[in-house]
């Protein structure tokens, strides 16, 4: 991912909240330390598939604001 | 200005005043630095004294140390080694399993980050853990030993502080396991009735290696009443086929530790180690029924989809891919136990021989000793 960040294309990692202090350090760490963290609530594991569509319902407008904002 | 004093002035690799005992451990503990025990405060001279036996330049990495990718510097490592309490004649071996844990198979960054409890694992081979008196006998993974405590100790070190696996930040661990504090072996190799590790994967017996496992705890398997190597061995598959274990979900290499008693009454009967290897493949395993129903339609059947996707309740889970990726190792006591230690599945083990800096295989550590 951080390898497709820097040849310039829109990449996003999905990351829920417990993992966002990991998540912003390795972006810090790969040398991609803008790389976008589309955020969901903790877990994605052990849910049912209604908690999997709400935890998609909050990840679908940040990545198309993610597309708005790079595709300006 | 003297070397050390010269690399001393390397942005992070000096502390100011940490000689005293009190003042380095409040640094230390105010700090979130370190396993959360006392250290020993790395001095100056004690980490002079501990690159003694480090025959390759203090300043430049022996690897990157996944998650921070930090620089694994002897220097940096010996200091680690200083304050995990090793003797400086432990360096090498210590340098040569960091270096074993960073190669690519091993999947370090995996390690480090996963919420699976596993931490590396160190399996010493050959003439060296001897030296070194490493325990390969009773409570080989218990305390007692300086040896294996310091050196275990000193990997954990060297992995939260140059690697940066601080608990909740570089390392996400949900339960993590008292293995994270410290855990370096030897096997057993005089009651070792097969090939031991090192020589089964092509070194000479008098090569010392290092094998790193990814590794969760050793779960122990009792048995005091078989009499015959397919009692012991039923007992042993049994024990290891467990739902939830992260070798049902990757695969990998589940590592069975056979006690000296196990591994003799199995031998005696002709199994050679291939043998047993073939055995635990084959019944290492539990029918898909033992699996939760979101388990079988949400995991089993799609991971796996040519061997579950329609397949009945009695269908059979194994532990491994093939039969060679379980490992055997011996290792403890008298005493009729054995232990099955399963590991993170998405890493392999990785074997290293100990080299000296020229490239030449090292009989002893007096071999990097200089100054």
């Amino acid at each position: 991912m951080t390898e497709l960040r820097k040849r310039g294309l829109i990449t996003a990692v999905v990351c829920s909240t417990a993992f966002e202090t990991l998540g912003r350090t390795q972006a810090r760490v790969l040398g991609v330390p803008d790389l976008p963290l589309i955020m969901i609530a903790h877990p994605l594991g052990g849910v049912s598939l209604d908690e999997v569509r709400a935890r998609a319902q909050v990840a679908i407008p940040q990545i198309v604001e993610l597309f708005r904002g790079q595709l300006k | 200005m003297s070397e050390m004093a010269r690399l001393l002035k390397t942005p992070g690799v000096s502390m100011e005043g940490i000689a005293d005992w009190e003042a380095a451990n409040e640094l230390i503990m105010a700090s979130g630095w370190g396993d959360g025990l006392p250290i020993v405060p790395p001095a100056l001279e004690r980490v002079e004294s501990m690159l003694a036996y480090c025959d390759r330049p203090w300043d430049q990495p022996v690897a990157a140390i996944a998650p921070r990718n930090g620089a694994a510097t002897p220097l940096r490592i010996a200091a680690n080694a200083v304050m995990a309490g090793c003797l400086p004649e432990y360096f090498p071996v210590l340098l040569l399993a960091i270096e074993a844990m960073c190669e690519e198979p091993f999947n370090l960054y995996g390690i480090q980050t996963t919420t699976h409890p596993c931490a590396p694992l160190v399996i010493m081979n050959g003439p060296v853990a001897k030296e070194l008196d490493i325990n390969s006998g009773h409570n080989a993974f218990g305390p007692g030993r300086r040896s294996n405590a310091s050196l275990g100790r000193a990997v954990r070190l060297s992995l939260l502080n140059i690697g940066g696996a601080i608990p909740q930040v570089g390392d996400m661990a949900t339960l993590g396991h008292p293995g994270k504090y410290s855990y370096w072996v030897a096997e057993n190799e005089a009651a070792n009735p097969w090939e031991p590790l090192h020589v089964e994967r092509g070194f000479s017996a008098a090569t010392t290696t290092v094998t790193v496992v990814g590794a969760d705890a050793p779960h122990n398997i009792n048995d005091h009443e078989s009499i015959t190597a397919v009692g012991i061995l039923k007992m042993i598959a049994g024990a290891m086929a467990n739902t939830g274990s992260n070798n049902v979900y990757y695969h990998g290499e589940p590592l069975v530790v056979l006690g000296p008693e196990h591994a003799a009454a199995i031998a005696q009967e002709g199994y050679s180690k291939a043998d047993v290897k073939r055995y635990i493949y084959e019944n290492a395993r539990m029918p898909l029924d033992r699996f939760s129903d979101e388990n079988i339609t949400r995991r089993m059947r799609l991971k796996f989809p040519e061997r579950f996707a329609s397949a009945g309740p009695d269908a059979l889970v194994p532990l491994c891919a093939r039969a060679e990726d379980v490992m055997i190792i011996v290792m403890g006591g008298a005493g009729k136990h054995s232990a099955h230690i399963p590991t993170f599945g998405a890493t392999r083990s990785v074997t290293r021989a100990l080299k000296r800096y020229d490239g030449r295989l090292a009989t002893s550590v007096r071999e990097f000793r200089h100054g």
